[in-house]
């Protein structure tokens, strides 16, 4: 440790500030030393050469499924932190739907020592809300919060009966734990695999209608407005959604929210013929929904972009629409994904990514952000805009390959992405 | 592309099809035959031939047959060829018909039209009317009555352009 | 010599991907294999040496036979390849059968699935045509365009000819291809049915009634009556047949409307006499279901003449 590294020529970027700062920045150890415009070298620093490239806050994902334990076929807590890093991605929280889901003290430490082992970032394991997410009866609350858990949730499903749902916020307020929804109604979505709509008539898919995720979003936020508890809405999709967020949050209610890159970029027509790469939960609704889920990101109403990571096989994506299971990859796309839509075209800057993917996640686990200035730690991207990124299958360190990005080419490359001093990845 | 020659002229396509016409006449005597022409020009000599013969045997049956359905090369065709409906209006039971074709080639066409006229029951005899009989004959068949023998390489085209199905009227042979 | 330009397509999956010039194409075509059933021999050596696999998934022996009919008569071989229709067929189990069906080397596959893109997926993964004979509430294009051959053989200009689509258009693959080409060959389409199973995803050219007097106020040429589906009725989208009949069914009365003002009838089959149309408009006249049923030989002919499978590798 102690190596000096001066990263020179590169353009800053930082949570509060819309433009990029052509800034150098040289590290010490774990440490960021010195942060200017023109810094020389000082006598035995390695240069790394960062003309035209920029310099940004190393991202945290708080919506993933590594499925380890109980679908290591699909992802393993290894393949799925080297998806992060492959995505400039520094930390992680897990989702507890796994097999058998992590509903106790013990089960959320036994993946947290398998993280300690194979990861080479922070792993954090989210805990279910109730047992075996069932939706019946209260999990190991208490036991996982000892053990670590940053928040709550029975991702995957939401909580049908309200009655558990209230009590289960009651409870959990006193452990200070946000519960993190998945939002639908279970009745409304049915055996729907696609937004109801013109596309799902023309494909004579069933369809899952927008006010089944709507409907449920007003009742958790409600009964967080009731009990005081933080509710946090997991992967909002829809114009609606974000309306009924928005007056909530007005009204002091304690809820936060999150957006895919997905439901950002995409919207129900790329289904096109069956394209199971497109299928997920909550769907990709309209043009119109995915437009006001981008207004509401430079809004600052959502707070937290999150990609719900859900790899699959290709045995199972390969099948009809309907039997495909829901969900794509988002770790090793994310950034590149979400510059070469948004960023380069200006519909938002790297202020809006770092605050929402690098900053605010980690405010919400409790853990501080890493913005680049003088004494920070040294955790964060190197992107080179002018490179490409080829998404193909050697390319993605997951497991698993279900995205629409897959043999895509987009703009811009995470060249480096640097940890505590470390380069975890350099290109 | 290569050079053109007339083989015949509007003319002597008139003068060609009244030879048939008196063949056809003279052949059959008193038996009033039916005609059959296959598409398309083969259904537009046939028709000039009833024409011809219309002041003698105004009764003769004239009917029409697309061969597509019974080609043997629809596996190298790009695209399925349009059909075109097979109309025979008379009963082909015992009847002695003449098939009618623009040109006698291979002789895989003049098979084809054997093959979908015997789908329409027993004729007690078929024969074959050609305008121009080009050779090179891929099968074992021939024409019973021929307006205009020529020799021609297996490369070449040789056109018949009727006014009433094309912008001409003559035949005319492309060298390949 | 235009229409000569119509290029096969290697596979018939739905209508809304076929060119107006293609549809002409497939109804011009039909004609000439209608012909065909009046010879002595109705059968032609164009498919001769070829093979045609049925695979159903959902049972429907009209429609298979149908296709097996025309199949027989283009004198290529069919073979039924059974499966298993008892239990809800999983997607894994249909990639192992196109793994099958690729090592049979079998020339055109007609397949019916209860999931809607499965035909896609298996055409997706084989060289064989493959021939939609229905796909979960998706698509049904040999129905469309039999149903489009049968309203020409009355109608031979199409352009503004109105046809009113009565039923369950929600669940319907029958609906949304027979609209879907309606519309293309320039018709006006309306549908009429309970609130619950007209969908709001409907496209904007469909306009909706609600009852039968303001449907047939509207002056339909063709009324199209879809079957109801019994086996839906536990999901209650509407209170009971009973009800269906008196409110939505083709009921003696309105029958006579129907009838005193020329209105030809059709229904993709098979019937429930007494829910969706009484009795007697079985025999009327203008009641089209029987010329339905053969022009869907003809249609079902035309359709695998035009298909090229893939070359070998």
């Amino acid at each position: 440790m102690g190596e000096l590294i001066l990263f020179k020529g590169g353009q800053v970027a930082a949570e509060d500030s819309a433009q990029l700062q052509q800034l150098d920045v040289l590290i010490e150890g774990g440490k960021i030393s010195e942060v200017a415009a023109g810094l020389t070298a000082p006598e035995g620093a390695k240069a790394v050469d960062c003309a035209g490239c920029v310099l940004a806050p190393a991202m945290f994902d708080m919506h993933v499924h590594a499925r380890e334990p109980g679908r290591e076929d699909k992802e393993t807590i290894a393949t799925c932190s080297e998806a992060a890093i492959n995505g400039g991605v520094t930390g992680l929280v897990l989702m507890p739907n796994t097999l058998p889901a992590i509903d106790s003290g013990g089960l959320l430490q036994s993946v947290l020592d398998i993280a300690a082992e194979k990861s080479r970032i922070p792993i954090f394991q989210a805990g279910c809300i109730t047992k075996g997410r069932a939706g019946k009866e209260l999990a190991g609350i208490a036991g996982m919060k000892n053990k670590g858990a940053p928040l709550l949730t029975d991702d995957g499903d939401s909580i049908a009966d309200a009655m558990v749902l209230l009590r289960a916020m009651e409870y959990s307020k006193r452990f200070d734990l946000m519960l993190a929804m998945h939002c639908e109604t279970q009745e409304l979505s049915g055996k729907g695999a696609m937004n109801e709509g013109a596309v799902s008539y023309r494909l004579g898919i069933p369809g899952i209608p927008a006010c089944s995720e709507e409907i449920c979003i007003s009742r958790d936020i409600r009964l967080a407005q009731y009990t005081g508890a933080h509710v946090h809405i997991q992967h909002v999709s829809s114009a609606e959604g974000v309306a009924t967020i928005r007056r909530f949050k007005e009204a002091g209610v304690r809820v936060t929210c999150e957006v895919t890159p997905h439901h950002l970029i995409f919207n129900e027509q790329h289904v096109g013929d069956y394209d199971t790469h497109y299928k997920m939960n909550p769907p990709l609704r309209t043009a119109e929904d995915s437009g006001s889920l981008q207004q509401a990101l430079v809004d600052g109403l959502i707070d937290v972009i999150a990609t719900d990571h859900a790899p699959h096989t290709e045995f199972e994506k390969n099948s009809d629409f309907g039997s495909a299971p829901f969900g794509i990859t988002g770790l090793d796309t994310a950034v590149v994904s979400l510059y070469h839509h948004f960023v380069k075209s200006g519909v938002f800057g790297w202020d809006v990514l770092v605050k929402r993917y690098s900053a605010e996640p980690r405010r919400l686990t409790n853990l501080q952000p890493v913005p680049i200035v003088e004494g920070g730690v040294a955790e964060f991207i190197v992107f080179d805009p002018n490179r490409k990124t080829l998404f193909s299958k050697d390319f993605m360190q997951s497991k698993s390959s279900n995205t629409p990005f897959l043999d895509q080419e987009l703009d811009g490359q995470i060249i480096s992405v640097i940890k505590d001093g470390e380069f975890l990845l350099s290109r | 592309m290569g050079s053109e020659r007339t083989l015949l002229s509007g003319e002597g396509i008139t003068e060609k099809v009244n030879e048939l016409a008196a063949q056809i006449r003279k052949n059959c005597g008193n038996e009033v035959p039916a005609f059959v022409g296959v598409y398309t020009r083969g259904v537009t000599l046939a028709k000039r031939v009833k024409q011809a013969l219309q002041d003698e045997w105004p009764e003769i049956a004239l009917g029409t047959l697309d061969v597509s359905l019974y080609r043997d090369d629809l596996d190298a065709l790009e695209s399925a060829p349009k059909l075109e409906s097979s109309d025979i209006p008379f009963g082909v039971d015992g009847t002695r018909v003449i098939l009618f074709d623009e040109v006698m080639y291979t002789g895989r066409t003049t098979r084809a039209a054997l093959d979908v006229l015997m789908d329409y029951g027993r004729p007690s005899r078929v024969e074959l009317a050609v305008l121009v009989d080009r050779g090179n004959r891929e099968l074992p068949l021939q024409p019973d009555y021929v307006g205009l023998k020529v020799d021609t390489e297996a490369g070449d085209y040789v056109a018949v352009r009727f006014a009433e199905d094309d912008d001409r009227e003559g035949v005319f042979l492309n060298y390949g | 010599m235009a229409e000569t330009d119509i290029k096969s397509r290697k596979d018939l999956l739905d209508v809304e991907s076929l060119s107006i010039g293609e549809i002409e194409y497939l109804l011009k075509t039909a004609g000439p294999f209608k012909e065909l059933f009046r010879r002595s021999v109705k059968k032609v050596p164009t498919l001769r040496g070829k093979t045609v696999l049925t695979l159903f998934y959902e049972p429907s022996t009209r429609t298979r036979t149908s296709f097996e009919v025309a199949a027989n008569r283009l004198s290529a071989d069919v073979t039924n390849f059974a499966v298993s229709t008892s239990a809800v067929v999983k997607g894994e189990s249909i990639l192992d059968t196109i793994e099958t069906l690729q090592a049979m080397r079998t020339d055109y596959i007609v397949i019916r699935h209860a999931a809607s893109g499965v035909p896609a997926l298996i055409a997706k993964h084989t060289k064989a045509s493959v021939l939609n004979a229905g796909d979960g509430y998706h698509a049904h294009p040999t129905q469309a365009l039999l149903d489009a051959f049968t309203v020409r053989e009355v109608f031979p200009q199409t352009e503004k000819k109105k046809i009113l689509i009565v039923g369950d258009i929600l669940h319907s693959r029958v609906a949304r291809s027979t609209s879907t080409i309606m519309r293309k060959l320039g018709m006006d389409v309306s549908v009429l049915g309970p609130g619950s199973l007209v969908p709001k995803g409907r496209p904007d050219y469909m306009n909706a009634f609600w009852n039968w007097e303001d449907a047939l106020a509207w002056k339909p040429d063709v009324v199209y009556l879809l079957r109801v589906q019994m086996e839906r009725q536990e999901q209650q989208f509407f209170p009971s047949l009973a009800e269906y009949h008196r409110v939505y069914g083709l009921t003696s009365e309105r029958f006579k409307q129907v009838e005193g003002e020329g209105i030809y009838l059709m229904h993709p089959g098979p019937v429930n006499r007494g829910v969706e149309i009484v009795d007697e408009a079985m025999t009327y006249e203008r009641c089209l279901i029987n010329q339905q049923v053969e022009n869907g030989i003809a249609t079902r002919m035309a359709a695998l003449y035009w298909l090229k499978p893939g070359e070998d590798d």
